[in-house]
């Protein structure tokens, strides 16, 4: 039967080219969700509740501009295709993923060149926002999420000036 | 009254159940369907496209319900803005709280074995949340 196959939902759509910006609306949005391209007007993700939704909601705007779209769930022919795919969704989120990693570990040099931890945090605040965007789509684990976020903790804990002592900063989230 | 609404409940539509409850109908009963064509025809529809109660322009359902009942609770509004940004994941508002709703309601959609138990829970949440920033704005 279906054994070890990911259900997909596939959003396929045509919009006119003018005005672009219900085109580019469409396709931003699809980015945040983190929407794969199998073609051109051809956007997938992997079934559940929460992308169902959003999904028809699109499917709802592309109509309102315009343009036709339908939205099918699917499973992919063959096992290899399913695991291409999802070795797709992996890679599309690694460049984020390396990006988080690249930017923290830029800031705990910096910190290390005795730069101002206060505003060194709030940069990192910056990054950790972009990692928790980047998780929200990250639908089939990649390996460097968790690089990624340990690399996260780490350079808070040197930012704060606590470099060693992570009981301290455990500690301080009890008060709540 | 009749509710309905496509099951599979997430934020918006669990924020429009409790909202309906406290603020819109007293003794509401809501329904839960795969497919609208399952609707029951006496029903009211909400979070469902081409609902009057649904998504329009920018505005998530909540949002639609604020103005559809001239609900002016400037807590609601600020519920709303969670419930927008948790939703529509387009960062309009910057409420830091929706990323928390966002993964403690998805959490509790796959722990939950059906929409009535979800609701159940998804509540207390928003009571919880109407109570605390009721307080804030005293």
């Amino acid at each position: 039967m279906d054994v070890g196959k990911t259900r997909w939902l596939i959003l396929i759509y045509q919009l006119p080219r003018e005005p672009s910006r219900h085109r580019v609306a469409v396709w931003r949005k699809l980015k945040t969700l983190g929407a794969l391209y199998l073609q051109d007007g051809a956007a997938v993700l992997p079934e559940d509740a929460v992308t169902r939704e959003q999904l028809e909601w699109l499917q709802l705007k592309v109509r309102e501009s315009g343009g036709d779209a339908t939205l099918w769930e699917s499973l992919p022919n063959t096992v290899a295709e399913d695991r291409e795919l999802i070795e797709a969704f992996r890679v599309s989120c690694e460049e984020v993923f390396r990006k988080v990693i690249e930017e923290a570990e830029r800031l705990r040099r910096r910190a290390a060149l005795g730069s101002d931890g206060a505003s060194l945090l709030d940069e990192l605040g910056k990054i950790e926002r972009e990692f928790r965007a980047g998780r929200r789509r990250d639908y089939f684990r990649s390996p460097l999420r968790d690089e990624a976020a340990s690399i996260l903790r780490e350079t808070r804990l040197v930012l704060r000036g606590d470099g060693d002592a992570a009981g301290s900063a455990d500690a301080d989230g009890v008060a709540g | 009254m009749l509710w309905a609404t496509r099951a599979g409940c997430h934020v918006d539509r669990t924020a429009c159940v409790w909202l309906i409850r406290c603020f819109v109908d007293r003794e509401p009963v809501f329904y839960f369907f795969a497919d609208p064509l399952e609707a029951p025809e006496d029903a009211e529809l909400f979070d469902v496209a081409g609902a009057r109660l649904s998504h329009r322009g920018e505005d998530c359902s909540f949002e639609t319900f604020l103005k559809e009942y001239s609900l002016t609770d400037p807590v609601l509004a600020e519920i709303a803005e969670m419930v927008h940004d948790a939703d529509l994941m387009d960062e309009k508002y910057g409420r830091p709280e929706s990323e928390g709703l966002d993964a403690i309601i998805r959490g509790m959609q796959l722990a939950l074995p059906d929409d009535e138990t979800l609701i159940r829970h998804t509540d207390v949440i928003f009571d919880g949340l109407y109570t605390y920033l009721s307080r804030e704005v005293l």
